[in-house]
């Protein structure tokens, strides 16, 4: 069987790895965009603040597979022929399909005033990390404060770099977290000495003879040597559109991951599965998730026909000064009851959003320990048999939630 | 292949399956040694208490598929091809708390193993000490039979299995029956139940 991956990050790779064990026999070929061997996407912010270096990101190396495994890097692909199923390239080659993975991740979305002659860039692949740390030096904005923006901010801190972060809502994080939650966040990076504006956004940016001048709506003019946007991410769906799958959002899957075409599978930041807190369907893009679905993906291309189960939205996020991993929603729904603990002497908090009696949300701060526990819970959907407070208040062991009485 | 197997209606909660783990995780792997380290030894398998009384060990259980595995961004979670065991590579681990975020049984921690550098810690069903032929620590601390070191398929099918997706859904198990050191655990199981009916 002649298996086609496009894409090799997250999704793409965990599908190829998940091949290797369950179908050696098929021949595997993975093409990629990008002309590195595959690389962890999530720690560019961690090559920015030179806190690991090029070759501690990649994950993955191509000489280490069977003959029946074959890379080509550096290409796209451009077209899909769904009736003579295969896929051209950019440079000319075609590549037969018995069954095709779609794993082409998102990009970055790019706000009008992105310019790289005005040193404004987005962070999402190897090249823009290495474009944006050639031209790193004294003082930066980073604008969006979500967990991109935030992780960015806190590796140009580790470079000495004065950040200063401008977020369009009032706090940062507020995709996922409710303002309380958030408050502790806006402390610490202010703490670590992270400039942060909210209710702001950038409107223009201006080079006056190598000087960037960046000007905020409220009126504000910012002096910074680059800006970096963290605006959030789209996914790529035009090669998808264009062979005639169904899109929507992102790229449509079913419960086994193939898209309306039989025989091609989506995975990845590129598709919308079901997200189990908000009970519908999403765009989730993570690391684990595109993980997941390239499992899933690789056990249904071998006709080991297996059920994906979807999803939450969860992170975690860790910086010298605080750890937090938050999951589900947290707010934004009527009847949402949230419970609380907070232990100001070790600089903690959990907090635990309810559904009636099914959790559907966490924040836990500097207290990681059992926040798997709880988002397995979340995904599940699984009713608590004890007392919310008592949980949050950390009164009631694990085993309890385990093995509720 | 020998995994350890775990039966929580059988723990009377000595703990000396932790302390034997933290030992054997320990720079000089002696108890007296263990002690008196500068970066203390930190156990990775936990007896909880329910509000039963109930004791319940807690280790890794090396799931297949592996969610902190997936989670892992760095890579450093990997599952050890021969034996089928979960490991964490130090080195490439940067403490992102992924792992902790995925794992459903609340068993990854993070510690300090040198001065400066942190790692997430769980599990490793001694795989050093199984090299040397000798089984997992906390099984050969174990005196009432609570953790067992034997055949995946033999037991795993019979008993485990069943009992860990028991509990994974939240069913608690069935009557346990009884083991080899079945008077220990009666009177153990005993004692809980005149507890809870005073309280
Ligand atoms: C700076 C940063 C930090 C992050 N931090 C976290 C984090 O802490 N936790 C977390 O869970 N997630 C994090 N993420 C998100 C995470 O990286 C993504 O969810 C994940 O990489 C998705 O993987 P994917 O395989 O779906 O797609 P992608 O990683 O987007 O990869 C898609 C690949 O396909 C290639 N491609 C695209 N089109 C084509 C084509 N036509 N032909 C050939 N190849 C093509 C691309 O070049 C790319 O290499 C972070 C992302 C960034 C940018």
């Amino acid at each position: 069987m002649n298996i086609v991956i496009i894409g090799c990050s997250a999704a793409g790779l965990s599908c190829l790895d998940t091949l290797c064990k369950i179908s050696p026999q098929a021949h595997v070929t993975v093409i990629s965009a990008e002309r590195y061997s595959p690389y962890s996407r999530c720690l560019l912010t961690y090559y920015l603040g030179n806190m690991m270096t090029e070759q501690e990101l990649t994950i993955s190396t191509p000489s280490s597979y069977p003959a029946s495994v074959r890379f080509i890097l550096g290409q796209k692909a451009e077209k899909v022929d769904t009736r003579g199923k295969s896929v051209r390239l950019s440079n000319g080659m075609e590549c037969e399909y018995d069954k095709l993975l779609i794993a082409v991740g998102a990009d970055a979305v790019k706000p009008k005033y992105c310019d790289e002659e005005k040193r404004t860039f987005t962070l999402r692949y190897m090249d823009d990390a290495k474009k944006i740390a050639a031209k790193l030096k004294g003082k930066a904005v980073v604008s969006g404060g979500g967990f991109v923006g935030i992780k960015t901010a806190y590796g140009l801190l580790e470079r000495k770099i004065k950040t200063e972060m401008v977020i369009t809502s009032s706090y940062p994080l507020s995709m996922v977290l409710d303002e309380s939650s958030a408050s502790y966040i806006e402390k610490d990076l202010a703490q670590m000495g992270i400039g942060i504006i909210t209710n702001d956004d950038i409107a223009e940016i201006n080079l006056h003879q190598n000087d960037l001048k960046v000007c905020l709506s409220s009126g504000r003019v910012l002096e910074s040597d680059f800006v970096v946007a963290g605006k959030g991410v789209k996914p790529q769906v035009d090669l998808a559109r264009a062979a005639g799958i169904k899109v929507n959002e992102g790229i449509s899957v079913d419960e086994y991951m193939e898209t309306s075409v039989p025989d091609i599978f989506a995975a990845g930041d590129c598709c919308e599965t079901v997200d189990l807190a908000r009970n519908k369907v999403s765009l989730i893009g993570l690391w684990p998730v595109a993980v997941e679905q390239g499992y899933f993906a690789a056990l249904n291309m071998s006709g080991n026909r297996s059920r994906y189960p979807g999803s939450i939205g969860m992170n975690s996020l860790k910086t010298k000064a605080f750890h937090l991993i938050s999951a589900g929603i947290l707010k934004g729904e009527p009847g949402l009851k949230v419970y609380e603990k907070q232990m100001f002497a070790t600089k903690q908090f959990r907090r635990i959003a309810f559904r009636d009696d099914v959790p559907v949300g966490m924040a836990f701060y500097n207290c990681p320990e059992e926040a798997g526990l709880f988002v397995n819970l979340i995904k599940k959907a699984q009713p608590l048999l004890v007392r919310p407070q008592k949980v949050v208040n950390g009164d009631v062991s694990i085993s309890d939630i385990l093995k509720p009485l | 292949m020998k995994t350890v197997i775990v039966k929580p209606e059988r723990c009377v909660g000595c703990h000396q399956c932790s302390f034997e783990c933290a030992v054997t995780h320990s720079s000089s792997k002696t108890r007296m040694g263990a002690i008196s380290e500068a970066i203390l030894s930190k156990p990775r398998i936990r007896v909880y208490l329910s509000s039963g009384k109930e004791n319940f060990p807690n280790k890794c259980r090396h799931c297949e598929p592996a969610p902190c595995e997936m989670a892992c961004i760095t890579k450093a979670i990997y599952r050890d091809a021969k034996s089928g065991i979960v490991l964490i590579n130090r080195d490439r681990c940067i403490n992102c708390g992924m792992c902790a975020m995925a794992c459903p049984f609340a068993v990854v921690r993070y510690y300090p193993y040198v001065r400066n550098r942190e790692s997430a810690h769980k599990c490793d069903q001694c795989i050093d000490r199984q090299a040397e032929g000798k089984i997992p620590a906390c099984v050969a601390a174990c005196k009432v039979g609570a953790l067992l070191f034997d055949e995946v398929n033999k037991i795993m099918d019979k008993d485990t299995e069943k009992l860990a997706s028991l509990i994974y859904m939240g069913i608690r198990e069935r009557v346990p029956e009884p083991g080899n050191f079945a008077s220990l655990v009666a009177y153990k199981q005993k004692l809980n139940e005149i507890r809870r009916r005073q309280s």
